[in-house]
């Protein structure tokens, strides 16, 4: 069995790191992946020590098995070997043995893999290079080339951007994601990667077939709520985000949802009826939190998002969409006031599920940027309040919407609150 | 000069002469003593900004709390003309005690004149616009360690804790030695925002408390504030005790929020400018915030010939792509 590249689980190199000249290495090999693993070490001749990689639905789970050994060596055998490696060649048996003080073991007619620890890559002048510490070999009576290596790094995940990234801000913040559609899954990914630490997760909708052209999940869950779908998935790739599932419907639950507001810093709205974006206007308004809406208009053809702060000269979404329509830039339609693609008096799904994902992920961007923003983070400020995105512009348009190059983003700034608007008032 | 000790000149341009503030510490322990030791006061506390060591020059008044023996003022506390009389009361001990003429322990104050909460002990000529007045507020300790003043308009008591703010702005100190500083270098600023009306003094040290980091470079601090602050401005500017409401209802919230972004667009300028090794450039983005009190940095020798060069220079954006 052959493989190309080599994992080396963390447990793995500690045990290498701390166990003398060599050893004995057990190995999971795949040979379709061309892919082996180290999943047990022993210094010398003594027991095998167990050094699991991680997760445990890794390919090579099931995959075959096979041994190998680890030397300790000198740093300017792995200097030799970045060297070889460029000219896709390798070492001479000979040249190879040369380099390992102890254990070594002359290939027969069938070659095997190795692992070699340099600890000297560290000091002068060796530490000058991108030398790496471990490296993996395949030996045979031929000659010893080196085998790209996957060590796991002591450290995972979001904290390896900190500090050019302000992980601790982000991990104390919660965003409600009301709406876990396609644009609201694919905000729900990006707030994860962004480092979003609490995600209230809103949607009454479970995830049907004809859902699936758009959405970020997969067919397994189908029939599931898409908040369930949305927050084990989560779970699986974005562990350090804590999301909590809520089938609830913003409209019919307002009662729900207004107690969990207390602890929401943001709420990032993906609904696409008009009345849950009017009552998730209001709430928020009332609650004294920002609230960004995303979705896309005009069959698709544009991405809109609108921050609304809850502030004494900022209007609220109706105050905008008012203001929209004044100035001749909008026709409102309250008639359309149910789910996006079902029913009979609906827009058809026309939206394509790429631009959608753009759009949840610039609404992504806009509610992190909005809490940083709170938190002194001066390269999070926005140039507006309103951004119209075109995704498939039409000629004609009125303003802001009058785009005419797909990729095209305008932003606009916020207008007042109109005299005796129900939610901006002060109660 | 270096951007340190450029901010290290600014802030001696800012704060208070210390001999002013020796003088305003002098007169207030003048009052804490002989106060103190009267029959039905409990303690005697310095508190505003002079407590709290965020105080502008120049240094016009000093505040204090003087907290009496509830039990030997039964109707204090409650509504009607006991807010009135405690103010009453007050102002003839400060009679008695340091009357400019027959002060028992002190001849020091010309006027003791009680107003809303206080009693204003004018130690210059109360005609005088720059006169050093003491502001001597009575109190009541309640259960829960909080004061109850007298408010004279309301004909009531009302609770306060000054003890709060003290508190937190010494516990940011603690964590970082220039917090204190800076907020006397906001306070300052606050003086050239064009706003409708005035900026009082406490809104910028509540805005301080809830926006100013506690931590890293004051130019980094500084754009930190100004950037969270334009958003924090728009929210009510409470008393940070929760005791006392709305600092000042009639601010000028858009005027401030307005300078405070034109602020953080000039200190995020003048970060990014020293980020990029021009200290000169920064200086002068500093002082175009700070104005002419910020140390501008040394003419160059530049030949006549060539134009100057614009305030902040484009920079070319490395090609390193990240995939």
């Amino acid at each position: 069995m052959t493989a190309d590249m080599i994992l080396i689980s963390q447990e793995a190199a500690q045990l290498i790191k701390t166990s003398g000249l060599w050893g004995h290495l057990s190995l999971r090999i795949s040979e379709p992946d061309a892919l082996a693993g180290v999943i047990s070490v022993s210094e010398q001749q003594k027991v095998m020590r167990p050094a699991a990689l991680e997760p445990r639905n890794h390919v090579l789970r099931c995959a075959g098995t096979g041994s190998g050994v680890w030397y300790r060596v000198g740093p300017e055998l792995h200097g030799a070997a970045l060297l070889v490696s460029v000219r896709s060649s390798g070492l001479t048996l000979e040249g190879f043995r040369g380099h390992v003080p102890s254990g070594f073991k002359t290939p027969g007619a069938m070659a095997y893999y190795a692992l070699t620890y340099a600890p000297g890559v560290h000091d002068p002048p060796y530490n000058e290079g991108q030398i790496p510490e471990l490296m993996a070999w395949h030996v045979s009576a031929d000659g010893a080339w080196p085998i790209s290596t996957q060590v796991e790094p002591q450290t995972l995940g979001l904290s390896q951007f900190a500090p050019s990234w302000p992980v601790a801000e982000l991990s104390e913040s919660t965003v409600m994601l009301v709406g876990g559609g396609s644009i609201g899954g694919a905000a729900a990914h990006a707030l994860a990667l962004y480092g979003v630490g609490n995600l209230l997760l809103v949607d009454p909708d479970r995830l049907g077939w004809h859902n699936l052209v758009r959405h970020v999940t997969s067919s397994r869950h189908v029939g599931r709520y898409k908040v369930d779908a949305l927050a084990d998935e989560l779970a699986q790739i974005r562990s350090e985000t804590r999301t909590e599932a809520l089938r609830l419907d913003v409209v019919v639950d307002a009662d729900r949802i207004r107690p969990l507001l207390r602890r929401t810093h943001v709420v990032l709205c993906a609904a696409d009826g008009i009345a849950p974006r009017r009552v998730v206007s209001h709430l928020a308004r009332r609650a004294g939190i920002d609230t960004v809406l995303a979705c896309v208009l005009q069959d698709g053809a544009f991405g809109e998002i609108l921050r609304l702060r809850p502030w004494a000269d900022r209007g609220c979404l109706v105050c905008e969409r008012e203001t929209l329509a004044t100035a001749g830039g909008m026709d409102i339609e309250p008639s359309l006031d149910a789910g996006y693609g079902t029913g009979t008096r609906h827009r058809p799904m026309t939206a394509v599920g790429g631009d959608l994902h753009l759009v949840g992920q610039l609404a992504a961007k806009v509610a992190v940027a909005t809490v940083l923003e709170r938190r002194g983070q001066a390269d999070q400020r926005l140039p507006g309040e309103h951004t119209v995105w075109a995704l498939r512009p039409q000629p004609g348009a009125a303003p802001p919407f009058d785009l005419s190059r797909s990729g095209e983003l305008r932003w606009s700034p916020a207008h007042p609150p109109r005299p005796g608007c129900p939610t901006c008032q002060a109660p | 000069m270096g951007l340190v000790k450029a901010f290290d000149d600014y802030q001696d341009s800012v704060n208070a002469d210390i001999e002013q503030v020796r003088l305003a510490r002098a007169r207030r322990d003048v009052f804490k003593k002989a106060l103190g030791a009267e029959d039905d006061v409990e303690e005697v506390f310095g508190s505003g900004s002079l407590a709290r060591s965020t105080q502008l020059a120049p240094i016009h008044d000093v505040d204090l709390v003087v907290v009496f023996d509830a039990d030997a003022h039964p109707t204090w506390g409650t509504a009607g003309d006991a807010a009135q009389e405690a103010l009453s009361h007050l102002g003839g001990k400060v009679h008695v005690l340091l009357g400019a003429t027959h002060g028992t322990v002190d001849q020091l104050v010309r006027l003791a004149d009680p107003r809303n909460h206080a009693v204003k002990c004018f130690l210059d000529d109360p005609e005088d616009p720059d006169a050093f007045t003491v502001d001597a507020m009575p109190a009541l300790r309640q259960p829960d360690n909080t004061l109850l003043i007298p408010e004279v308009t309301s004909r009531d008591w009302v609770s306060a804790d000054p003890e709060y703010l003290i508190n937190e702005v010494a516990k940011r100190q603690v964590k970082w030695p220039y917090f204190r500083p800076m907020v006397r270098v906001l306070k300052n600023w606050r003086l050239g925002v064009p706003v409708e009306g005035k900026i009082k003094s406490l809104v910028m040290e509540i805005l301080a408390l809830d926006c100013l980091p506690t931590a890293g470079s004051r130019p980094e601090a500084l754009r930190a504030f100004f950037s969270a602050a334009a958003v924090r401005v728009n929210e009510p500017i409470t008393d940070p005790a929760d005791l006392c409401g709305e600092i000042q209802p009639d601010l000028d919230r858009v005027g401030l929020r307005d300078a405070l972004n034109e602020a953080s667009e000039l200190a995020t300028q003048a970060c990014a400018a020293a980020a990029n090794g021009a200290t000169d450039d920064a200086l002068q983005v500093w002082a175009q915030l700070f104005g002419t009190d910020f140390p501008a940095p040394a003419k160059k020798q530049t030949s006549p010939s060539v134009a100057a060069p614009a305030l902040i220079t484009s920079r070319p954006v490395k090609d390193a792509p990240q995939g």
